[in-house]
């Protein structure tokens, strides 16, 4: 028999099993908690208005405690119309939009929202000729600038690059974030789709892509930690974490796992200009409505920012904006695709980019 | 002279007893949010899959052979629903540009009537996206 304090002594064995089990009722306990109190999930953190709904597009305008448009020059969001829009509005004191706001600009958000069936026919012309350009012109109509700021985050990126493009007296200033402009750097989300069969996704016939399968492409990215026994082993981790955290980690998780269905002929159309072995938009070919999108017609300043370690838009690719935009400002920040814009280190990406649009004002 | 305080050391036993007390507690919290809360039971659901995903449901796979119970039987009236937010768009354009011409003539108006330190209440637009 093993004296007592040795591998063995059934009475340490004993305790070592009630500690186990006190910690794991208290990691349930705290789950309890975080699942039945209410939060800032999927709504936004900042006051905001509507001043324009088109099909299930909605305009938001920031506005103060009082209920009034911050006073400043327009600054317009769009972000990824794949993805839910509260990224860059997400938690109060965590809100890239309100720190904008706060700096002096009347800010703007495009929301996309949630499409259903008869929003598969929607093409790269119906966001960007049609909902994009729409939202900046009904800013500058009820700010009264006729120049507008934009920051295009992700694929909002996309859209914001060939909009300014075609619209380039309306841009102020241009920011990106995040965006793939060489869709022949390996990785990122476009090679995982291309592997996953978007390929075949049908211009003409187009379907609803699920959200589940949109999702499933974003979990291939990083296979193991996104695969069911990751995901739950890490959240089993996490609820060691005080409630407060585990309360904000809800946050980014409903963004991050809420993805919306996305329209099958704007992917179509997407792979086939920019998807690897395409690349249109570095070759000078791509269009939209059969308008050639001509990169010299981008003159006014720019500012273009990846990320070390993103995973969906692999930073060699975003960077490539040199190529057809020479004069961009081009800034690589330490951290992820969703990290640099709402994570714990993202005032580097919030302080940069309200300086750079400060700079218009001399 | 102050007696030595003797605290009573809980036996294993004892502590057995209090842990299973707990996990009662902890159990009937749940039941009880089950009961009481719908919401409580689709969280549950995500939670089990690894997510705090709030509000809906964690997007779950479609099962192979099946096809979605939201897939369109027929494409027509699709068609005509996205016809019909095409021509809201062009709608849309319309009400604008009258919301520019407008603001264009108040401006041109405005100077005759305020005076000239009042600032006007819409600039002119340079360009029109």
């Amino acid at each position: 028999m093993s004296a007592p304090g040795q591998e063995g002594d059934p009475d340490r064995e004993i305790e070592a099993l009630l500690d186990l089990s006190e910690r794991s009722r208290a990691k349930l306990d705290r789950l309890h908690e975080v699942l039945t109190t209410g939060g800032h999930y999927g709504t936004g953190a900042s006051p905001a208005v509507v001043v324009y709904r088109e099909n299930k597009l909605r305009l938001l305008r920031l506005v103060d405690a009082a209920g009034q448009p911050h006073a400043g020059p327009p600054v317009l969001f769009i972000p990824a119309p794949v993805s839910r829009y509260f990224i860059v509005d997400l938690l109060p004191g965590r809100t890239f939009a309100g720190h904008v706001a706060a700096a002096g600009f009347d800010v703007f958000i495009a929301d996309f929202g949630t499409p259903t069936q008869e929003d598969r026919f929607n093409d790269l012309a119906y966001y960007v000729d049609g909902l994009v350009r729409r939202c900046v012109r009904k800013v500058a109509l009820v700010s009264g600038h006729p120049r507008v700021n934009l920051i295009g985050y992700c694929l909002g990126g996309t859209l914001s690059l060939l909009y300014t493009a075609l619209y380039p007296s309306s841009v102020e200033r241009l920011v990106l974030l995040t965006t793939m402009i060489d869709g022949d750097v390996e990785g990122g989300i476009a090679w995982v789709a291309h592997r996953m069969g978007l390929a075949g996704e049908s211009y003409d016939n187009p379907r609803l892509v699920p959200a589940a399968e949109v999702k499933s492409w974003f979990e291939m990215l990083a296979p193991g930690a996104n695969s069911q026994i990751g995901r739950v082993q890490d959240l089993w981790d996490r609820l060691d974490d005080a409630p407060a955290r585990l309360h904000d980690v809800r946050t980014m998780a409903t963004w991050v796992d809420d993805v919306v269905p996305a329209p099958g002929r704007l992917l179509a159309e997407l792979y086939q200009q920019f998807g690897p072995g395409r690349n249109r938009l570095m070759v000078g070919t791509a269009t939209v409505a059969d308008r050639v999108i001509d990169c010299a017609a981008i003159t006014m300043p720019v500012l273009a920012v990846s990320a070390e370690k993103d995973l969906i838009a692999p930073p060699e690719g975003a960077d490539a904006i040199r190529s057809i935009v020479p004069h961009a400002e081009v800034m690589r920040l330490p951290g992820g695709h969703v990290g640099i814009v709402a994570g714990r280190s993202a005032a580097a990406l919030w302080d940069r980019t309200v300086e750079f649009l400060a700079e218009s004002r001399g | 002279m102050a007696e030595p305080k003797v605290e009573k050391e809980t036996t294993l036993v004892e502590r057995w007893l209090q842990d299973q007390q707990q996990w009662q507690r902890t159990v009937l919290s749940y039941v009880d949010s089950m009961t009481k809360n719908e919401d409580f039971l689709v969280h549950l659901g995500n939670a089990m899959r690894g997510s705090l995903l709030a509000g809906k449901a964690y997007p779950a796979p479609p099962t192979p052979g099946v096809p979605a119970p939201d897939a369109p039987v027929d494409d027509r009236l699709d068609l005509v629903l996205h016809a019909v937010h095409l021509l809201q768009g062009q709608m849309q354009d319309v009400l604008m540009a009258l919301e520019e011409l407008r603001g264009t003539r108040t401006q041109q108006v405005l100077p005759l009537d305020v005076p000239p330190s009042a600032p006007p209440r819409t600039r002119k637009r340079k360009a029109t996206p």
